[in-house]
């Protein structure tokens, strides 16, 4: 059944804003819509583990980060950082971009 | 950020143009200056950044509001640029072709707008992405599969239209499309196939409807612009099962080549099958620098180093049966009994990956249509983000793929870069895709890379080898490749070309492809 455990998590992390809590900040939504695929915890994800190579484990997982600030994660977000391709405004648009910032920084349960 | 005008557009032409986008799609929808950061090409290997920089960007939410564009860039003589989900990061993504184009983009078109669970297929506007469709087969319950390829976030329509490829039996994107609706540079909608007969309910069934196949025309095109494509999905079969088999040696790739051919083409092997190298299955869970911090070629000793590590083949196959199980018994007999000739050869199912993100893992979701980006992880072998596919294609046969593997891993190692690919094997061909990567933020490295490209293309055409697709920048090399009995083949696409976009509006350079305005000064 190892094959499906890994589809079914990868699958939960794509649900989308429905699938959530309703108190659950709107932020983690747009991270996990747009981000988490290659940001979230754990084996096969490109950028955490690129971040655990470049940065040290403890500032690989974006969600676990408190040193992140919202014009660094705006400017990452719009302008992509060597790996990471830059986001269009119509991927995520401004609003949204501000629930991602409020959600990385300060705004995790 | 500066503005690059299209060649040929003056600056009140360009305004009036914005203007009139805006009038469409509403001023939120028209993206200038700051705004179009993320209509940069991610990994461009180009020295000049500006090679394939955008004027603007707009973004319609429908059909409707893409012919009044397609009007409006007539009226005012504005280029414009495509684009679905604009994740074809190794090809350019959102970026065009010509500097000053306005890109097109199609991002907010993203209804699936039918799933037929009986007659199995889908119909989709361009701006829906695998994860979208998989996300709503799921939620529906729908018994179906999707086909995808390894870049899960791009676009069901675009990736059809570029020739991509996936890893179920429905692996060829293309021939598994049925049916467009395209609106056509001066702004005509038009439907193919049965989609042109009124009422017909038929349209995602049958391909051909009455006349010429036109759909084809559509993809690495700059014909027309597709607002709705249908794409038959995989009934989910009785029974899956995943497997890898991995090879000790270098010159083993032409027996295994050899046996995989008859299998393939005797549809034993029933889904698009993969054959990887060594570092591209090695790259997905290390680092160069664990290896060495030595430049040049990797010395056999790492080789076989990084093959015990990870319990790797020089080559790697990975593939999987579909059915119901004693249908699956009697394939993997066969297949299994076939590879066995092939002295050291191993063979793998899920459970014997037992290594944290091990590749077949990712595989095993891929060849069931589950999109992912894990295999992505490659790109950091090196670091510094920039990779690139060389895709030249051959026929199935073992000579053929070692001719083809030495002459590129010969060079690629002359210019100070790792050999890393994979062989898909389609229908009657091998495609194979090599991945170049580099240091984005290193000037030289980029400047090696393009070289060796280039080099590259030439030498696999002098030995009679095509791409199948490229990056922005290498388009007019591989057009110019293709050019049996004085470019005719071009010579057509360029009297198509102006005889459904008189104005040149439509990405100009899309495949070679320049309008007649832009022919004779190439920008």
């Amino acid at each position: 059944m190892m094959r499906f455990s890994t589809s079914v998590g990868f699958a939960l992390l794509f649900a989308g804003a429905s699938a959530f809590a309703a108190d659950e900040p709107a932020g983690k939504a747009i991270f996990d819509h747009n981000c988490a695929v290659c940001h979230a915890a754990g084996p096969g994800h490109p950028g955490t583990q690129r971040l655990a190579q470049a940065r040290g484990p403890a500032r690989a997982v974006l969600e676990q980060r408190t040193d992140l600030t919202p014009d660094y994660i705006r400017m990452v977000v719009r302008k992509g950082l060597i790996e990471m391709p830059p986001w269009r405004p119509v991927e995520i648009d401004d609003a949204a971009l501000a629930q991602l910032v409020q959600y990385l920084t300060h705004g995790r349960k | 950020m500066k503005q690059i005008l299209p060649q040929g557009v003056g600056a009140t032409e360009f305004a009036d143009a914005l203007q009139a986008f805006r009038k469409v799609v509403g001023n939120e929808f028209v993206y200038t200056g700051e705004a179009l950061s993320g209509y940069a090409d991610p990994y461009s290997i180009v020295a000049d950044d500006d090679a394939h920089a955008a004027s603007a960007a707009v973004a319609p939410g429908s059909a409707e509001q893409v012919q009044a564009i397609l009007r409006a860039a007539n009226q005012y003589g504005v280029p414009l640029w495509p684009v679905s989900c604009g994740k074809n990061l190794a090809y350019g993504a959102a970026a065009p072709r010509m500097a000053g184009t306005v890109v097109l983009d199609l991002k907010r078109m993203n209804r699936i707008l039918e799933v037929s669970e009986e007659d199995g297929y889908a119909l989709v506007e361009p701006g829906v992405s695998y994860y979208d469709l998989y996300n709503h087969i799921q939620a529906k319950g729908y018994k179906l599969w999707l086909d995808v390829p390894d870049p899960g976030w791009g676009s069901v329509l675009g990736n059809a239209l570029e020739h991509g490829v996936g890893y179920t039996p429905y692996g060829d994107h293309l021939a598994m499309q049925c049916g467009m609706e395209v609106a056509l540079p001066t702004g005509e909608l038009v439907r193919t196939g049965m989609g042109a007969l009124p009422d017909s309910n038929t349209w995602q069934l049958f391909k051909y409807g009455f006349g010429p196949y036109l759909d084809g025309m559509f993809s690495q095109s700059n014909f027309g612009v597709v607002t709705k494509m249908g794409i038959w999905l995989m009934p989910e079969p009785p029974g899956y099962r995943p497997y890898m088999i991995s090879f000790q040696r270098e010159e083993d790739l032409e027996q295994v080549v050899d046996i995989l051919r008859p299998l393939k083409v005797g549809m034993v092997i029933q889904n698009a099958a993969t054959i990887r190298s060594l570092l591209l299955v090695a790259a997905v869970n290390a680092t160069r620098s664990q290896y060495t911090d030595k430049a040049g070629p990797l010395p056999d000793s790492i080789l076989r180093r990084i093959m015990a590590d990870q319990d790797i083949g020089m080559w790697n196959i990975y593939g999987a049966l579909y059915g119901p199980p004693p249908v699956m018994d009697t394939l993997w007999t066969v297949i299994r009994d076939s590879f066995s000739k092939v002295p050291g050869a191993k063979f793998y199912f899920l459970e014997d990956r037992k290594r944290e993100n091990d590749l077949l893992i990712g595989r095993a979701d891929a060849m069931r249509g589950v999109p992912r980006l894990s295999e992505f992880s490659f790109i950091n072998w090196t670091g510094g983000g920039g990779h690139i596919g060389f895709s030249p294609v051959s026929p199935i046969r073992g000579k053929e793929a070692m001719k083809q593997y030495t002459m590129v891993r010969d060079r690629l190692h002359e210019y100070g870069f790792d050999y890393m690919s994979i062989f898909a094997i389609g229908w009657r061909e091998l495609h194979h895709v090599v991945e170049l990567l580099f240091d984005r933020r290193d000037p030289a490295i980029k400047h090696k890379a393009e070289d060796v490209f280039r080099l590259m293309v030439r030498e696999a055409a002098a030995a009679g080898y095509g791409e199948y697709r490229t990056h922005l920048s290498f388009m007019d090399d591989i057009a110019a490749t293709y050019g049996w009995n004085d470019h005719a083949l071009m010579k057509l696409h360029q009297t198509i070309k102006d005889a459904v976009d008189p104005k040149g509006i439509l990405a100009p350079g899309k495949s070679g492809i320049w309008p007649a305005r832009y022919r004779r000064s190439r920008p």
